[in-house]
């Protein structure tokens, strides 16, 4: 029995969420397992720390705690949880899609690095490293100076933050290349054949693209510093790293991309699964064509629309580029209404199977739907300048994440009698969906609510006035993380497939 | 009407909800109908679905040209220039340092159209002005090291007490960073 096995087994009730048998399929099946049931690990350690940040607030425990949650909160669930639970998915979809192993070194490292530096992190983070997910370079530098946290806390953090963006920026997405393109198929693991042509495999295929060539810029500003920290490198050698405007234009370049990557997959993924679950058995989308020329304009547009993150510099940012970056984020618009266009017309076209894999997977597409309304209304430049920095920004950055983690859990319903040979619990599967998606809609217009009347994020002391979107969002967090129990009971309560 | 879309954050979130509620009524209409009420596949003809799908784009297209073209009176750059043309403006220079501002001048009247020209001499802040009434006006963000000071014009129309408050994250006390002054 392989160690991955085991160490699934030997895990209380996350464990049982994802019980396995050795068979010919364990190569795509066991690791892309260890990765997702790690994941909700990491989920439900976020979880409680989320719904502590109202609590803090409610009771006025203090800020610098409210500081430490936040970012303990945004980073595990937007590393370790979301992307971690893609990897995990996707690594077991193109496996079995291509007849490709996901259990070789790549994968393997990938989890060391992305849980072993998420950890670090987290030690950082409890030992007072309070910069948020996004680091606000050169905060952490400043604080370490200022004396608001150790120059220890500052290199651990560093550390763990290099081991995230290493396994996410080269091990993830060389190792998907190399099954793509490069490895051997193994028609014992091909369970459903899919060729590189094929809009699921090519959303895959670019979300991958655009993580490494948008994040090596990061890497090598990151690595320097890192270098710097641990006295390899004098100072002279990482001067322009330091540069503020230099880490900041390389982080959200990445950043801003690792979002768009992750939804370009994920559109993909749907592109592959939505056929499969026609009524009319066709295994058809309404037009593969439309479907391609979708991804690639979200492709073209994303990449550079990144400049509305920037918008209030000005006029240190040029116009010319916040015009630029205000056009592309609205053309990204227009590849989500292709899509929207497509995945309706498929349905109206074949009908569709009313299965709770089928349903949380749409649920997650409207939430992503939803979400982007919100990103592309903030990112006019007039708009811009009422809501950047408010809860508006704030919450697009977490419902994107749950609609795209939404849109992966109902992928794994949908794989999981494959993965694990067992069928889910359909009663609380749909009890979870309609949970799901009623707390992300409170959480969501609330966010956007108090964005509008110009909460501040990350802000550790809500005044009087708004602490009523604060008890929303408590109360729909609390919705929310119901909606994940049930979510993980229903994976826990599988049965053994009767053949 | 216009203005009042491009200048409170309210009317970005009316915009918001006229994208969103026709796309949700859409959607759950065609899922509802082709997974519970006629699972079937359509008898619809191919050619109706390139009429709509040219009508949907089309309307989409359309939709994202006008808001942006109608928001091009409100962007800071033709705000500036206006101003500029319009009437004397005054320059008041901000300085951000964790966790607190300075100002050049902290007395302005109303009527005055004043530009606030900021910069931060540590980390990244942020220069966020709010109405006496809670309305965050505009926000600027400052990034130490930008060369350009990030600017912005404003015109005071209603006296009272205006408060400045960092919006990006800087640290322990960054709750702490905010300013008033009172506008005659």
């Amino acid at each position: 029995m392989s160690t991955a096995i085991n160490a699934i087994e030997r895990v209380p009730f996350f464990g049982g969420m994802f019980r396995m048998e050795s068979n010919e399929l364990n190569p795509v099946n066991v690791w892309p397992s260890l990765i997702s049931m790690t994941a909700f690990i990491w989920f439900a350690i976020a979880a409680v720390i989320g719904l502590s940040m109202p609590a803090i607030q409610f009771m006025d425990l203090g800020a610098n705690w409210y500081y430490q949650n936040i970012t303990l909160h945004g980073a595990a669930m937007t590393f370790p949880f979301a992307f971690q639970l893609m990897v995990g998915m996707s690594l077991h979809r193109a496996g079995a899609c291509l007849g490709k192993r996901a259990d070789d070194i790549f994968v393997k490292l990938f989890y060391i690095c992305m849980n072993l530096g998420a950890l670090l992190l987290t030690l950082a983070v409890l030992g007072g490293f309070h910069v948020t997910y996004t680091v606000m370079f050169p905060l952490p530098v400043v604080g370490a100076n200022m004396g608001q946290w150790s120059m220890g806390t500052l290199i651990l953090g560093f550390t763990g933050i290099a081991l995230v963006l290493t396994s996410m920026i080269v091990l993830y997405p060389v190792k998907i290349l190399k099954m793509s393109f490069f490895e051997k198929t193994d028609e014992n693991l091909q369970v459903a054949v899919r060729t590189l042509k094929d809009p699921g495999m090519v959303g895959m295929i670019m979300g991958v693209l655009v993580l490494l060539v948008t994040g090596t810029p990061l890497m090598i500003v990151a690595g320097s510093l890192l270098m710097h920290l641990y006295g390899i490198f004098p100072a002279e050698w990482v001067g322009w790293a330091a540069n503020p405007v230099v880490f900041e234009f390389v982080f959200y370049i990445f950043a801003h991309n690792l979002m768009e990557a992750m939804a370009i997959m994920i559109i993909g993924a749907v592109y592959a699964t939505l056929p499969l679950c026609t009524a009319d058995g066709s295994r058809k989308l309404y037009s593969d064509k439309i479907a391609l020329l979708a991804l690639w304009i979200l492709l073209i547009t994303s990449i550079t629309s990144f400049f509305h993150h920037f918008f209030t510099m000005y006029p240190a940012l040029p116009s010319t580029l916040a015009y630029h970056g205000n056009i592309m984020s609205y053309a990204t618009g227009v590849g989500a209404a292709l899509t929207i266009f497509t995945i309706l017309a498929t349905i109206w076209k074949h009908g569709i199977i009313a299965s709770p894999a089928l349903f949380l997977i749409l649920g997650g597409f409207v939430m992503y739907i939803l979400d982007g309304a919100s990103a592309i209304v903030i990112s006019n430049v007039a708009w811009n300048f009422q809501l950047h920095g408010t809860l508006w920004a704030g919450g697009h950055a977490m419902v994107v994440l749950i609609a795209i983690s939404a849109l992966w859990m109902g992928m794994l319903y949908y794989h999981y009698p494959l993965m694990t040979n067992r069928t889910i619990d359909d009663n609380l599967a749909r009890s979870s969906i309609k949970y799901l998606f009623i707390s992300y809609i409170g959480l969501f217009y609330t966010f956007m609510a108090a964005g509008a009347a110009g909460v501040p994020r990350r802000n550790g002391d809500w005044d009087g006035d708004w602490m009523i979107y604060g008890v929303f969002i408590a109360v729909f967090g609390i919705m929310m993380i119901y909606a994940f129990v049930l979510y993980f009971l229903s994976l826990y309560r599988s049965k053994p497939i009767d053949y | 009407m216009i203005e009042f879309l491009y200048t409170n954050a309210w009317g970005a979130f009316i915009f918001l909800l006229m994208l969103q509620i026709p796309f949700l009524f859409i959607f759950f209409h065609i899922v509802n109908k082709k997974a519970f009420v006629d699972s079937k596949p359509s008898t619809t003809e191919p050619e109706r679905y390139s009429r709509y799908r040219y009508a949907w784009m089309g309307v989409v297209v359309l939709a994202f040209v006008v808001v942006n073209a109608a928001s091009i009176g409100y962007m800071p750059t033709i705000v500036e220039a206006k101003a500029e043309s319009d009437s004397n403006i005054t320059d008041v220079s901000v300085t951000a340092r964790s966790w607190h501002y300075q100002f050049s001048d902290t007395e302005f009247k109303v009527g005055e159209t004043v530009r606030f020209k900021a910069k931060s001499m540590d980390t990244v802040h942020s220069f966020a002005l709010y109405h006496p009434d809670g309305k965050l006006l505009f926000t600027m963000m400052l990034v130490p090291g930008a060369g350009i000071d990030s600017a912005v014009v404003h015109t005071f129309t209603e006296p009272g007490e205006y408060t400045v408050r960092c919006l990006e994250f800087c640290g322990i006390a960054h709750h702490t960073m905010k300013n008033s002054f009172t506008v005659l």
